[in-house]
């Protein structure tokens, strides 16, 4: 039992932390979004160079075989600089998958993603319209009943405007020809499911984090009555309630992460639990930084919404928090397994 | 320009409980299995009830668990805060006896341990963990409440004793406590944080009033102290002289964060809570489903920090202002668990009188959860804290 992370998982993070302080600044978002292209073609060539986009696959397929916990770190850095790119998803939902896809479906995605060099989408249920769907060389599809692959070529789609400027969604209009298997697919949609989960979860703990720093800097930065409005208590205090819900909702997604990584048969819960810790503290941190802001956080010119946007688009899909709150009461009320006070870990 | 060199291995967290953890786990189960109380023990506010209580503190000192992580020397086991979170686990699912003895073990031991002499660990440590000396706060006075550094009780240095003259309030345990700790101005000169010392003082001396206090559920939890030219030897001054703020806020940031509310406490409550509701969903409103979730989730995220937290001790790090987050989180998730149960016992929530009855359990609890956010610093203290502290807003 040690619930702390290795020197090199930490490094790790760092490195990415850095490269995208440098790479992913608020004004490269604003540019991708006046020219309504968010996906940087230049930023993404990066990812790839840095072995960010294959981190998660097995060495013997050209990655650096990076377990779940590493990853989750890594796709918290990519919520804080509110990165367009789909380098979570292409890390979570395609890399993280490969294994449990039914095999006609993974070798066509491996024929073409080229070890996670090309963007492969994902729509599900809980995530409908699959993001920079005409980046990608192809699309995972799965419906009620079965998993399906589609090349670009044989799918017509329909661009889907997002209130989050960085996403680019689009909506299906027709597929021409598939490759389908509805084999294990009831677990197949609940990995699904628990990837969504655990990665807009770590996404929204980055986003969260974002906010109250941007919060914290503007409101010691700005004055009234002769003083920074940090000074004051109803100020202060509604950004410590921020802090609050970030510090107990952070454990919860390494745990899940965790749970991901050993298989573990709780593993739905604990997804769950995660994704709800941080709807809640991402929601907090959406209202109170707006509010900590003033009436610069209602402007368009704020950095704020960048990141508010982004938040509020991962708290939607995915499974919100009412849709997590049901699973975790389904599992507690009719579970076989023990849970609580002795069964944390 | 790849980031990872591919020779570099990610070694990765292990949350798994280790055998030597869940051998300790079997251990603790069975010796409480075989030594908590059958019948529920007097209120620990009551003098019968505190007697019980301390009897209970020397059965668990015989089965040598007062305190797991103190060294063996002093009366513990000398284990790792892991093995107290194990250790807790298990003495709240055996729903074994408060400890009334908490002040001490869990506030003043932690303070000796890094700040106390030799003799003075001997002593009080041992004598704690025999429950021979039964702690009380003495923190607060009339004048300094969130204001601590208001302090204005005077222990004045004569020859080889100290002088104590004035009041402190809301003591919690002074009523029927052997000892106090607490913080006194030792120069007469000095204002707010200096000039304060940190001395233990028996309840027994002559010129000590106590008054006690009854709380909101009727019983004296707390009491005033009345200090009136009491003498305490030289001996009893922890740390040096003009030191006490420093070693004060020590124990809160230090340890009060981690030992003073264990997650096993929640995570109890939280697994009562589901168990009431499901057993009377088809009477409640479906509204409240999502606060008996709420309150699992969030229990299970404290526990889940928890470990985190000692986690990071055993690396070698240290908790500060960091505490002040936690205090938030448990006094508010405590007052919503017992809410949110009085709303599932509907009309009986009233029903107080019978004290083997749920209702009457979670009507004491609710009423005890409105503490939560005041004792121990309250909450608006502490946002204060994280804000000036953790995230560097100006005072």
């Amino acid at each position: 039992m040690n619930f702390i992370f290795t020197e090199d998982q930490i490094q790790f993070k760092e490195a990415i932390k850095s490269f995208l302080t440098d790479e992913c600044t608020p004004q490269s978002i604003r540019e991708g979004w006046e020219i309504k292209k968010p996906f940087n073609q230049e930023r993404w060539s990066n990812l790839i160079d840095l072995g960010i986009l294959s981190s998660n696959l097995p060495e013997e397929k050209g990655g650096l075989g990076i377990d779940q916990v590493t990853l989750t770190l890594m796709v918290e850095e990519m919520g804080y600089a509110g990165l367009p790119e789909p380098a979570a998803e292409q890390t979570f939902l395609v890399n993280d998958l490969i294994s449990i896809l039914p095999q006609n479906i993974a070798e066509a995605v491996e024929d073409l993603y080229e070890a996670g060099t090309k963007y492969i989408s994902l729509a599900h249920p809980l995530a409908p319209n699959p993001l920079f769907a005409k980046d990608s060389a192809g699309l995972i599809l799965l419906d009620e009943s079965e998993c399906k692959f589609i090349s670009k070529e044989n799918i017509d789609l329909e661009i889907i405007t997002s209130n989050d400027p960085s996403r680019e969604l689009y909506k299906i209009n027709s597929i021409n020809d598939s490759i389908s298997s509805n084999e294990n697919f009831t677990e197949l949609n609940a990995a699904v499911s628990a990837r969504g989960s655990l990665m807009t979860a770590a996404l929204l703990i980055g986003l969260a984090q974002k906010m109250i720093d941007l919060s914290s800097a503007y409101v010691l930065d700005r004055t009234q009555f002769g003083k920074p409005i940090g000074s004051f208590q109803a100020v202060k205090h509604m950004l410590a309630d921020v802090a609050v819900a970030i510090e107990f909702a952070k454990p919860a997604v390494y745990r899940a992460a965790h749970s991901l990584s050993d298989n573990n048969s709780k593993l739905l819960l604990h997804c769950a639990h995660a994704k709800f810790m941080c709807s809640r503290a991402a929601e907090l941190a959406c209202k109170n930084s707006i509010q900590a802001h003033g009436a610069m956080g209602y402007t368009w010119e704020m950095d704020l919404h960048i990141y508010m946007r982004k938040a509020w688009s991962m708290m939607a899909c995915w499974g919100n928090e009412d849709i997590q709150q049901d699973i975790i009461f389904k599992t507690l009320s009719s579970s076989s397994e023990e849970l609580g006070v002795l069964y944390t870990f | 320009m790849h980031l990872l060199k591919k020779e570099m291995q990610i070694l990765k967290m292990n949350i798994n409980f280790t055998n030597e953890q869940n051998t300790f786990r079997d251990e603790v189960r069975a010796w409480l299995e075989s030594n908590v109380p059958q019948t529920p023990l007097l209120s620990l506010d009551t003098k019968e009830g505190f007697e019980q209580h301390r009897e209970w503190e020397r059965t668990l000192n015989q089965g040598n668990w007062s305190m797991v992580t103190w060294p063996q020397e002093y009366g513990g086991r000398g284990l790792d805060l892991i093995q107290w979170l194990i250790f807790e686990e298990e003495y709240y699912r055996a729903e074994a006896p408060t400890r009334v003895n908490q002040n001490g073990v869990f506030l003043l031991g932690p303070t000796l341990m890094e700040f106390g002499t030799h003799e003075q660990k001997s002593k009080f440590l041992n004598a704690m963990a025999t429950g021979d000396h039964i702690w009380a706060q003495g923190w607060s006075e009339p004048g300094a409440g969130s204001d601590m550094a208001a302090i204005r009780t005077t222990a004045v240095l004569e020859g080889d004793r100290y002088k104590i003259n004035g009041q402190k309030t809301w003591s919690s345990r002074a009523a029927y406590a052997d000892w106090t700790f607490g913080l006194f101005r030792t120069d007469l000169d000095s204002e707010r944080h200096k000039g304060l010392s940190f001395i233990l003082v028996p309840l027994d001396l002559p010129g000590i009033t106590v008054r006690p206090i009854p709380q909101l559920d009727g019983e004296p939890g707390f009491a005033e102290i009345y200090f009136d030219d009491v003498e305490v030897p030289v001996e009893n001054l922890v740390g040096g002289d003009g030191e006490g703020w420093k070693i004060a806020m020590a124990t809160a940031g230090f340890e009060r964060g981690l030992m003073l509310r264990s997650p096993a406490r929640f995570q109890q409550t939280a697994a009562k809570l589901l168990k009431l509701y499901l057993e009377r969903q088809d009477q409640c409103s479906p509204m409240i489903q999502a606060k008996v979730v709420e309150a699992w989730v969030q229990s299970e995220s404290y526990a889940l920090s928890i470990y985190h937290t000692a986690s990071k001790m055993l690396a070698g790090g240290s908790i500060g202002s960091e505490s002040s987050l936690g205090k938030i989180f448990w006094s508010e998730l405590d007052h919503m668990m017992h809410q949110t149960a009085l709303k599932i016992l509907g009309a009986s929530a009233e029903l107080s009188e019978d004290p083997q009855n749920d209702a009457a359990k979670w009507i004491k609890g609710f009423m005890f959860s409105y503490a939560g956010p005041i004792y121990a610093g309250t909450n608006e203290i502490q946002k204060n804290i994280i804000a000036e502290r953790l995230l560097g807003l100006p005072r």
